[in-house]
């Protein structure tokens, strides 16, 4: 039957099966998401003990014990461009406590150790390609872990028609959003130990890091409160961009001869059997 | 299907949030599931430290378990009694386990650090080895140990002497006149030749099998370009050896041909351990991914993978004996509930509904007490009244039972959510 045909009569229907009706939700992808057995929500109470502290246990939990305060240092490829050091400059205002500095033709193993002897917690590593940026390191330090990820559509603030003066350089609030199996948490974690863990509201800064489909989107806001309360205006400060992980790595970066916790590398195919299978 | 007797293998798997499991492996693979896991440490306790770097067996019978954590700590597991036997302090060295044996009464232990010490009652001995990644006592002749690690390569020792029996060579420098580098990250003894036969794989990317009576260079070796191999085992066949990587892979690397074999798929995390088991022609691979997995030796398919939450560290297959797990009965008589369901309906046969019923009221009574329920099923046919009203009672509880089942399977299907 084609779609077209009886609109008309189905939307009669419709009226006539009236308000009382509860509206229905399209199949998306999400909605028929496969089931992925590591997936923290409905599992035995065991299961998420062990979870729970393996959690506890791991390279980021000093963070979530608010054990220290982030201090990030924030790098590019060698000589990047205008718009790859804008978007750095631009991280450096969204992200208290953080500081850019060009790579000088060092390596990142020798990163990691100046970086760790200069106590910084979180180094990104922004690579550039064809005067755009497009990849994403981050490494937590002291020990690990190194989670690389690919950066796309990414829009600086002048490409959006903003002003980064705009930033304020109050401590935002961190939004993450949708992040369910168990890569997926540990990722989640390692962007959110990138702020400081006590926000200013007074700023009315948000961070969102909104996974969607293995993909995490990226937006600041500026947020404010309509006179009755209800309601939250927005305005977006940008930068913006997009973010898919490529792999996550036990330890500080090494990709010679490191063990990797999640890598997709050489197993596509195998790993992405359906398009209802997301990882994160 | 091939009509094959389900077997039963059971699995030991360290992690590195120091938790300790056994799994019961079926080969009818129908049977496995959650229940087939259980946790042998109480995971409350686990402190920041106790992450097990290594896990072997303590004796030929398979039942004594020598686990070594980063903090130093050492405990002799026995499945048996499942329990924690014996438990040292290997504090003569800094760093953590990394290997760890046992030679008859005498224990063997391994420092990062670069320390080997043997104990018993009667003697201590230690040797100063250098920097360790991994210590591996030989099966066939226990009194032998070989060490590696970075920048130090394969050494076999014997127990009580101060130089080793054997030291390994580097290959020549290669055509650029550099030397290779040097990182024994996980080496093997080949079964059945004596302590004769060591195969040693590295970070940097090469296996490589060393003859002691042959000569000081290895007498094979394959180079793997730029993929660190993380975890060495014997195979089924001779010469051959199954190796894990850093990025996940998992080949068979034969020595003869020095080549790699065949592969392994499926793990999207390092390899962390593996093993053959020669029964039923299985391997089995930990990973960092989380899953334990089992791959059918000759066809290459993945059979079997479990997630178990931590990340894992080592494995270990009984293969001398078995051990029950710990909560087995309870699973027996998880199965035997469904049957009441059935016969609950035909009232008319009175006889089979008192037994049916017997078994679901008295179950958990059974257990601790058995001499209570032979009075109780006297008392309940001398009062036919009783019985009725718990019978209603029962089939009651069952019905909302159900009821919350397909509730339940509602709530879950996706197709009625949406």
């Amino acid at each position: 039957m084609a779609r077209g045909k009886d609109k008309k009569k189905r939307k009669l229907e419709k009226k006539q099966e009236g308000e009382d009706v509860p509206k229905k939700v399209p199949h998306t992808l999400e909605s028929l998401r496969e089931k992925d057995e590591t997936m923290l929500a409905n599992v035995e109470a065991e299961e998420q003990e062990e979870a729970q502290k393996d959690m506890e246990l791991d390279e980021l939990s000093a963070y979530y014990e608010n054990a220290y305060e982030p201090k990030v240092l924030i790098t590019y490829s060698d000589n990047p461009h205008s718009k790859t050091r804008i978007f750095g400059k631009e991280l450096t205002r969204i992200i208290p406590n953080s500081i850019s500095r060009y790579r000088q033709r060092s390596s990142v193993k020798r990163i990691v150790q100046s970086a760790i002897r200069e106590s910084v917690t979180d180094v990104i590593i922004i690579n550039e390609n064809q005067k755009q940026p497009n990849g994403f390191l981050l490494i937590h330090l002291p020990n690990g872990p190194t989670a690389h990820f690919r950066l796309s559509s990414c829009k600086i603030t002048p490409e959006l028609r903003k002003d980064y003066k705009e930033i304020t350089n109050h401590r935002p609030e961190v939004i993450l959003n949708n992040f369910s199996t168990r890569l997926g948490l540990t990722v989640g974690r390692m962007l959110g130990a990138l702020f400081h863990y006590e926000p200013q509201f007074r700023g009315r800064r948000a961070v969102t890091f909104h996974n969607q489909r293995d993909y995490i989107f990226f937006r600041h806001h500026r947020y404010e409160f309509t006179s009755d309360g209800k309601r939250a205006k927005l305005r977006e400060l940008g930068p913006r961009f997009t973010l898919k992980l490529i792999s996550l790595q036990q330890g500080t970066f090494d990709s010679k001869h490191g063990d990797y916790e999640w890598i997709i590398a050489g197993r596509r195919h195998q790993m992405e059997t359906t398009r209802r299978r997301f990882f994160l | 299907m091939l009509l094959t007797e389900d077997k039963e293998i059971d699995i030991f798997v360290a992690s590195k949030i120091g938790s300790f499991k056994h799994i019961k492996y079926h080969t009818d693979n129908t049977k496995n599931s959650k229940k087939c896991i259980e946790n042998l440490v109480d995971i409350k306790s686990l402190q920041k430290d106790d992450s097990i770097t290594c896990m072997v067996w303590g004796n030929p019978e398979q039942t004594e378990i020598i686990l070594g954590r980063k903090n130093q700590q050492i405990e002799v597991y026995n499945t048996e009694k499942s329990e924690v036997v014996k438990a040292y302090t290997a504090d003569f060295s800094s760093g953590h386990l990394v290997g760890l044996g046992r030679c008859k009464r005498k224990y063997l232990a391994a420092l990062s650090g670069g320390v080997v010490k043997v104990w018993s009652k009667k003697m201590d001995f230690t040797v100063e080895t250098g920097k360790l990644d991994r210590m591996r006592v030989c099966e066939d002749e226990p009194t032998m140990f070989a060490t590696g690690g970075e920048e130090n390569d394969l050494k076999i020792w014997q127990i009580g002497e101060a130089a080793p029996l054997f030291t390994a060579k580097n290959l020549p420098h290669d055509w650029l006149q550099l030397r290779r580098p040097v990182w024994v990250s996980d080496l093997t003894f080949l079964p059945g030749e004596g302590g004769r036969l060591v195969a040693v794989c590295s970070r940097h990317g090469y296996v490589r099998l060393y003859d002691t009576r042959a000569q000081r260079r290895p007498v094979c070796n394959v180079d793997f370009n730029a993929m660190a191999a993380v975890c060495i085992a014997p195979s089924f066949d001779q010469r051959n050896v199954l190796v894990g990587f850093g990025r996940g892979q998992l080949h068979q690397v034969d020595l003869r041909k020095s080549r790699p074999d065949k592969g392994f798929k499926g793990a999207a995390g390092a390899i962390t351990d593996v093993l053959a088991v020669p029964g039923e022609r299985l391997i089995f691979s930990s990973s960092l991914d989380r899953h334990i997995r089992a791959h059918k030796y000759d066809s290459k398919e993945l059979l079997y993978k479990q997630y178990l939450t931590s990340k894992l560290s080592s494995l270990l297959v009984q293969t001398a004996t078995t051990t029950p797990l710990k909560n087995e009965p309870e699973v027996k008589e998880e199965l035997k509930e469904e049957k009441p369901e059935d016969t609950e309906y035909k009232d008319d046969d009175m006889d089979e509904l008192f037994n049916s019923m017997e078994t679901v009221g008295e179950k958990p009574k059974r257990k601790k007490l058995p001499t209570e329920p032979t009075e109780a099923k006297k008392h309940k046919l001398d009062d036919p009244e009783d019985a009725i009203k718990q019978l209603l009672r029962s089939t009651e509880k069952q019905k909302r039972k159900r009821e919350k089942r397909k509730r339940e399977k509602k709530a879950k299907s996706v197709f009625h959510n949406a």
